[in-house]
């Protein structure tokens, strides 16, 4: 099964190998790339987008937890990112708390919220848990719209600070807010990585495969469900706070069904179950719309078919089908598991 | 003033119902939630208001609006789904392909018809009629009557025909209905159609209810429709009626003591409460477990 | 042995890079904002020795809105075309370049991006909501590119800076003669409000409740404030409250799209009702939406597309010529932007945006919507005309 699918991808399958044979050399040639990157092309425009993908790779990254591990599959997201981006934005604005405190405070609530939102999951399947997903979208942006002393309804927050470290505003101009995105996109993606190796991610996914197999293989279902609603809601509220800082203005619509279907989009166009995927997702369904800035009216009719066509050829993503290679087990593991097996050899000698 | 409210949200609540029937025959057949759906229904509308412009009559363009909006349901199945039947690929890749088609068909439509909302003329202005103290148009009393021939119509064609017969049997199993001799696939493609006809017909009605269409008059009104179709029992006809009413008359009611900007998520709050103590909604089967 | 070599110097060649990268970074910084943002200046200035003169048109030109950003584009084009015929500006062609916002902020502040990027647009005209307009204006008036919105009509948004201008009154002053219209035109004493779900709604509705508090008039009071989402296009429940509020006359904050099927879902209920609206009901639309309707709406507008004066006649014929439609309050209003934009150039005798802001600061326009005179906030003071709809006409109220 493993072995056709790889021939399949015969180029994809030698490109992976590549990668994994020089990753560290790559890795080193990534960050030069991603430190080098503003001084060569000194263009805001053209940073502005690359932090936008940056922040929507992010958010891809929070909702593939859920998607792409656990297997729940929801339209909501836009919720979690509003939560994220109102709580940071309204505690600078209005608390005069500076970035960090914000974005932490961000994550806590939608990490609350996520809790509420996991409880119905443990009676609800399928489109019955998405269609919920997409309801709380809709309810976060009402309570945004309605809650004016708080959330300041229709009128939104205005003039959300950018971060500043020791004294020294961060902006697209002199380049700070893209290293801050940066950098907490890579403690992210790390997260990400030690998540899925990790017998928390080992659980998700097993969940994902099989929950009634799950149940019996003694892992607690539904501690790990709503585990993992609280921490795709974290990574995509700190997002969110990211997102906000970066337009300086939050309204109710700038969250709606839109976003979260086009989180959605770039977690399966990228490849459930992969993190590299969420990169791709990310940088082609942000890239492509702004390089057909030229079809004016025609653009978003152009979006509607690259998912279409997307879909018709790939419909695993573009790295879906990584995550369908069996589970790599770690070095030490992989070790014993040798030493284990030369020892049987030996006995049986 | 409750009474007409409520009887304003039933009006609303077949609106609803009508569309929330074309969510339900798809995904009663392919597990799918058709997402481009409400685009099919602002399509259909645009369609009526082009024909109807076309001086025809009322009738034949409405019967034209109705054949264009089911084959573009049938283009839609044959053009992106039937495809990704064939590969088997993932359930929501599917998905993902229904919210492509709802971006294209939205988009073209704001391209040949502008964004902006064109009148459509009234189909059934025959004045008012004061029952008491209720107030009721003829408008409202139109869409009432159309929409339960209509409903009729389909559970008749659903459970009395041939066809109907094919297409439940596809439901339960697609693979023993094939080797029965069904032509699963021609099934499918008359469930858009339906899907199609009936998104049409609501388009026209609602349409003809507030007088406007616009091409992204399907957003909401689709959201709001598939809340409907989940509540009632995703793929259940008599279902996707009494959501759809459900979901009107709490609109209404949630509109008039709450005021009207609480009205657009009122039909989530009932549905995430009705999905707490029924996960499978009002009338659904149980062991639905695609997306 | 070859490889590792090439492998070891390669990394090392990246890891220099990466420390030199990052210690520029943290040096340079600040400084390097200063230095693009006067380099952008040099680029607009620059821009005037080359073949065109750019002027962008961001708007909305897909989505819910796109009839406005593409209006705003068709009444540019046709000022740029006029001028064009006459040989351009400062001896050069014009040339109208749109840009797409969706009107969302996001997508705002990312093509306010690219057009400062792109260095050689010499003036914007646009962003089409007051909320999108403020997201933008900030990147426009820091890299010193002269934005005019057409309509945007917060009281803040003209206050970002001083290369933000706007061709709108602003909201107060025009809901001041919407209030006149309601209480000393038709004699109404018992206002209702109902108002769309959006910033420049819930915004139009607080003014209009302290303009008529203001009024310190016993006799006047608003007896009932109704806010409805955009999007759903029954108001019903929102009109049988008002109705029993006891409302005679209603002001309605929205667009055309949103008045037309007030006035008609309310004259269900009352037909007696007054309605009265803004100068961005004032559409052709809103008398194909609403029909028998609408009858008798009344609103304050700059522009008059029926007016006598030869210079609009002219301006809506040859507008009705190539586009097929009569220009709406806001589009002329963008036309004039455009015309005002390109006067002050010529004037000026360069694109240079400093120059040019200032020209724009002194000069007084004569447009199809009436005189342009900037104040030193860069607001513009408007005569407003009282209009009103009988037989399906837009006349002026006596």
């Amino acid at each position: 099964m493993t072995n056709t699918r790889m021939e399949k991808h015969s180029f994809l399958y030698q490109f992976e190998s590549f990668i994994s044979k020089n990753q560290k050399l790559l890795l080193i040639l990534l960050a030069a790339f991603l430190c080098l990157l503003p001084k060569g092309v000194n263009n805001q425009y053209f940073l502005t987008v690359i932090v936008k993908m940056a922040v929507y790779a992010m958010f891809g990254l929070g909702l593939n937890i859920l998607t792409g591990y656990t297997g729940l599959v929801s339209l909501g997201h836009a919720g979690f990112v509003a939560i994220g981006a109102y709580t940071a934005s309204l505690c600078a604005v209005k608390l005069g708390l500076s970035f960090f405190p914000s974005m932490l405070l961000g994550m806590v609530a939608a990490g609350l919220v996520g809790i509420l939102l996991g409880l119905p999951t443990l009676r609800l399947t399928g489109t019955y848990l998405s269609i919920v997903t997409l309801g709380f979208g809709e309810i976060i942006k009402m309570i945004a719209m309605n809650w004016s002393p708080v959330t300041n309804g229709t009128l939104g927050v205005k003039n959300i600070p950018k971060p500043a470290v020791f004294g020294m505003k961060l902006t697209i101009a002199n380049h700070g807010l893209y290293y801050l995105v940066i950098i907490i996109l890579v403690v992210c993606t790390v997260f990400c990585l030690l998540l899925v190796k990790s017998k928390t991610g080992r659980a998700l996914q097993a969940i994902k495969g099989d929950e009634l197999a799950s149940v019996m293989m003694g892992i607690n279902v539904t501690y790990y469900k709503i585990l993992a609603f609280v921490l795709s809601a974290c990574i995509c509220a700190a997002a969110g706070a990211l997102y906000a800082t970066l337009i300086g203005y939050v309204d109710p619509n700038t969250f709606n069904f839109d976003v979260s279907t086009l989180i959605l989009s770039i977690v399966i166009l990228g490849g459930m179950g992969t993190i590299r995927g969420m990169f791709l997702g990310a940088s082609i369904l942000i890239a492509l719309p702004e390089a057909s800035r030229f079809l004016m009216v025609y653009r978003f009719v152009l979006y509607g078919v690259i998912l279409v066509v997307m879909m018709r050829f790939r419909p695993q993503g573009i790295l879906g089908w990584k995550s369908q290679l069996p589970y790599k087990l770690s070095r030490q593991v992989m070790e014993r598991l040798k030493m284990e097996e030369t020892e049987e050899a030996g006995d049986n000698g | 003033m409750i009474a007409q409210q409520i009887f304003n949200g039933l009006a609303l609540g077949m609106g609803y119902a009508l569309i929330a029937v074309g969510y339900s025959l798809v995904f009663g057949i392919l597990r799918l939630v058709n997402f481009s759906h409400g685009s099919v229904y602002a399509f259909g509308a645009q369609m009526a208001m082009v024909f109807i412009g076309l001086r025809f009559g009322v009738i034949p363009g409405l019967i034209a609006s109705m054949v264009l909006t089911g084959v573009l349901g049938v283009a839609i199945d044959k053009l992106a789904l039937e495809p990704l039947r064939k590969k088997k690929s993932i359930p929501i890749a599917s998905l993902i392909t229904t919210i492509g088609i709802s971006n294209i068909v939205t988009n073209l439509l704001i391209v040949a018809f502008g964004s902006e909302k064109r009148a459509f003329p009234p189909l059934f202005d025959f004045g008012t009629l004061q029952i008491g103290k209720i107030v009721v148009s003829s408008t409202q009393i139109g869409m009432f009557v159309v929409s339960l021939i209509l409903m009729l119509l389909l559970v008749g064609i659903v459970f009395y025909t041939k066809i109907g017969l094919a297409m439940r049997a596809a439901e339960q199993n697609p693979k023993a209905a094939n080797l029965m001799g069904i032509n699963v696939n021609f099934v499918i493609s008359f469930t858009f159609f339906l899907s199609g006809i009936s998104a049409s017909i609501a388009g026209s009605l609602v349409g003809s209810y507030y007088q406007i269409v616009y091409p992204n008059m399907g957003f909401m009104a689709g959201l709001k429709a598939f809340a409907a179709a989940v509540l009632g029992g995703i793929g259940s006809l008599p279902g996707a009626i009494i959501g759809g009413l459900i979901v009107g008359v709490s609109e209404s009611m949630a509109a008039t003591v709450l005021g009207s900007t609480y009205r657009d998520s009122m039909a989530f709050i009932i549905l995430i409460i009705v999905l707490i103590v029924r996960p499978n909604g009002l009338f659904g089967k149980k062991g639905i477990t695609k997306v | 042995m070859k490889k590792g070599f090439i492998r070891y110097s390669l990394a090392m060649m990246a890891l220099a890079g990466l420390l030199s990268g990052c210690a520029q970074g943290n040096g340079q910084s600040s400084e390097g904002a200063n230095n693009t943002s006067g380099a952008k200046t040099e680029g607009t200035s620059q821009a005037g020795g080359e073949g065109t003169v750019k002027i962008a048109v961001a708007g909305p030109m897909t989505g819910d809105n796109s009839e406005y950003g593409i209006g705003f584009t068709n009444a540019a084009k046709l000022m740029a075309d006029q001028w064009n015929a006459q040989g351009g500006v400062l001896g050069k062609q014009i040339e109208i370049v749109p840009y797409d916002d969706k009107n969302t902020s996001e997508e705002a502040t990312t093509i306010a991006q690219k057009i400062v990027s792109d260095g050689d647009i010499s003036g914007v005209i646009g962003h089409f909501s007051s909320g999108v307009c403020m997201t933008a204006a900030p990147i426009y008036q820091e890299n010193k590119i002269i934005e005019i919105s057409p309509s945007a009509s917060h009281p803040d948004y003209s206050k970002i800076g001083n290369y933000i201008f706007r061709n709108n009154t602003v909201i107060s002053k025009e809901g001041a003669a919407s209030v006149d219209i309601a209480v000393h035109d038709l004699k109404k004493k018992n206002i209702g409000i109902i108002s769309i779900m959006t910033d420049w709604g819930t915004n139009t509705s607080g003014i209009i409740k302290d303009l008529i508090t203001g009024l310190n008039d016993p006799n006047v009071k608003v007896v009932a404030h109704e806010e409805v989402m955009e999007g759903s296009d029954d108001y019903t429940p929102a009109i049988t409250k008002l109705n029993e509020a006891g409302a005679d006359v209603v002001i309605c904050c929205g667009m055309y799209n949103l008045v037309a099927p007030v006035a008609k879902q309310y004259k269900n209920i009352n037909p007696d009702i007054s309605i009265v609206g803004f100068s961005n009901a004032y559409s052709q639309q809103l008398i194909q939406l609403g029909g028998q309707a609408v009858e008798g709406v009344c609103f304050p507008v700059i522009f008059f597309s029926e007016s006598d004066d030869t210079d609009v006649k002219a301006y809506v014929d040859e507008y009705k010529k190539v586009y097929g439609n009569s220009p709406s309050a806001l589009t002329s209003q963008a036309y004039d932007s455009v015309g005002i934009l390109l006067t002050a150039m010529k004037e000026a005798g360069t694109t240079d945006s400093e120059k040019v802001r200032d020209k724009l600061n002194e000069i007084t326009y004569k447009g199809v919507t009436g005189n342009i005179k900037f104040d030193e906030q860069g607001d513009v003071d408007k005569q407003f005309n009282k209009v009103t709809i009988k037989d399906g006409k837009f006349v002026k109220m006596n």
